[in-house]
């Protein structure tokens, strides 16, 4: 059983990833902003973390700035989550030390296919 | 006529004041202009020295200007000596132009001495340098409202930007969970549905599949508009492309029973960008689709001529009536008898799909007969960068 952090300040938007990977036998923890899921992710140490970019005061840039710059994260797999679509996103959020991408409205097909490739 | 009376005639016919001096610089011959110019009478003048038509500060330079032409005399004309003042007998000023020649006879030397008042040419000249720099003035101004513009127009569209940005962000979040829920519910992961919930439940998730097309389109058209649709071309295999198009409309095709057939001939690689063209091909593929009957044929074939991959997408549906061959690009145009029991779209896949054809410097058309089918056919230039200028 896996560890997976997510980090997103919408309730019900935790709840779907939280859902789909409960599903695949993984143990989900949650965070609801920026600073939240830095703290979590220290005292759980995930095997993965999903991050919405978009937060309310922290964002998942900032989030993985400070998270990078500790060894015990420096190869963490963490998967960019975000509703924005605007050229050029994917490739800042791969530029910022992200390993995935996925963009919001999810297929729950492709979000189980990016879990288990950065989890294998 | 007396040759000194024909003198006379022509001294009075003159338009200018013209006067003699002797070498003394003492008038000694004038015409009626002189008078009139100066506001002397002939006897007043006659016998005077020449500087009593001179302000008096430059009596004393005049006096030694005068000396020196005595000495070395040449003829100075009109418009090439200096700009003088004249006085009147009132003691007004006015701006003249001489010009002088000398001349020496029996009775000795003697200068000839035309006097042109410029007043009104100063005036002239004045008012048009006025105008002048009004002109200047006002164009400066117009530049300076038109750079003003400019920044609020470039501020605008920023705006513009950065609110399609936020839009595109607020609209799909709600969207990303109804997707998401619906998918996961018709999965039955949390229990079996009925017939008719799962039914109600793939309604939810096609239409919110549906709202978030047209949520692109909107967002893509909104983009083009505000001139921020940026193209990012990279060379790739077209032919590799229309197979990946067809995959991604295949599903839809086989649910009508429709049959796919290619006929393509591209062998150099094309440098365009690939996600907007595969936009192109892919909306050309589920119009050609939407407007099939069951059971049609639907072919894409693609060919090289000189510096374009020209590609057509044809279908046996219902056609299109040639007067709507043009409108049928234009925003929010629907054919009109043609689109009954078809599902609405936005109206704006084919202005999205003429415009991002323009962008890489192509052009799109359609050939159709209502009942015939229709047959779109772009090109596309095989090294096709964005061919707007950039900052444009």
């Amino acid at each position: 059983m896996k560890k997976v952090l997510v980090a997103d300040d919408k309730d019900t938007g935790r709840e779907l990833v939280r859902t789909v990977l409960e599903k695949s036998g993984h143990q989900v923890f949650e965070a609801s902003d920026g600073e939240a899921a830095v703290v979590e992710a220290r005292r759980i140490h995930p095997d993965l973390i999903i991050l919405d970019i978009h937060m309310p005061g922290l964002d998942g840039f900032g989030v993985i700035e400070r998270l990078r710059r500790e060894a015990a994260f420096s190869h963490t797999p963490i998967i960019a989550l975000t509703a924005s679509a605007m050229m050029g996103d994917r490739e800042r959020a791969m530029a910022a030390g992200f390993t995935g991408y996925i963009t919001k409205p999810i297929r729950l097909g492709a979000l189980r296919a990016e879990v288990e490739r950065l989890l294998a | 006529m007396l040759l000194e009376e024909r003198f006379r005639e022509l001294l009075e016919a003159a338009p200018d004041a013209i006067m003699q001096v002797d070498a003394e610089g003492r008038i000694i011959l004038l015409n009626r202009v002189t008078e009139d110019m100066f506001g002397y009478t002939r006897d007043e003048l006659l016998g005077q020295p020449v500087e009593v038509l001179i302000p008096q500060e430059l009596h004393a330079r005049h006096a030694q200007h005068r000396t020196h032409y005595r000495h070395h005399p040449m003829t100075r004309t009109m418009g090439s000596g200096l700009a003088l003042e004249g006085i009147r007998k009132d003691g007004s000023r006015f701006p003249v132009e001489i010009s002088l020649s000398p001349s020496s006879s029996a009775e000795g030397f003697r200068v000839t001495a035309i006097i042109r008042d410029t007043t009104e040419r100063r005036m002239a000249e004045e008012r048009l340098r006025r105008v002048q720099e009004e002109y200047t003035q006002r164009l400066a101004e117009t530049n300076a409202e038109l750079e003003m513009t400019n920044r609020e127009l470039e501020r605008a569209n920023r705006l513009k930007s950065e609110f399609l940005a936020s839009m595109s962000h607020e609209l799909r979040t709600p969207l990303h969970t109804i997707i998401g829920f619906s998918e996961l519910l018709g999965e039955e992961l949390e229990g079996p549905l009925n017939e008719k919930q799962m039914r109600f439940v793939q309604h939810i998730h096609k239409d919110a599949l549906h709202l978030l097309e047209l949520i692109n389109d909107v967002l893509d058209i909104s983009k083009i508009e505000a001139d921020r649709l940026e193209l990012r071309p990279e060379a790739f295999d077209f032919t590799a492309l229309v197979a990946e198009s067809l995959a991604s409309i295949r599903s839809l095709a086989e649910a009508k029973a429709h049959k796919l057939e290619t006929s393509l001939d591209v062998p150099t690689a094309v440098e365009a960008d690939r996600l907007r063209i595969k936009q192109v091909l892919v909306n050309l593929l589920s119009n050609a689709i939407k407007f099939t009957p069951e059971g049609g044929r639907i072919r894409v074939e693609a060919g090289v001529q000189e510096l374009f991959v020209v590609v057509s997408v044809s279908d046996t549906g219902v056609g299109i009536p040639p007067e709507e061959h043009e409108s049928i690009f234009d925003k929010f145009h629907q054919v009109g008898a043609t689109t009954k029991g078809v599902r609405e779209g936005t109206g704006l896949g084919l202005a999205i799909t003429k415009r991002l054809v323009e962008q890489h410097g192509g052009s799109i058309r359609v050939q159709s007969k209502p009942k015939e089918g229709s047959t779109f056919l772009f090109t596309l230039p095989i090294s096709s960068a964005d061919r707007k200028t950039e900052g444009a």
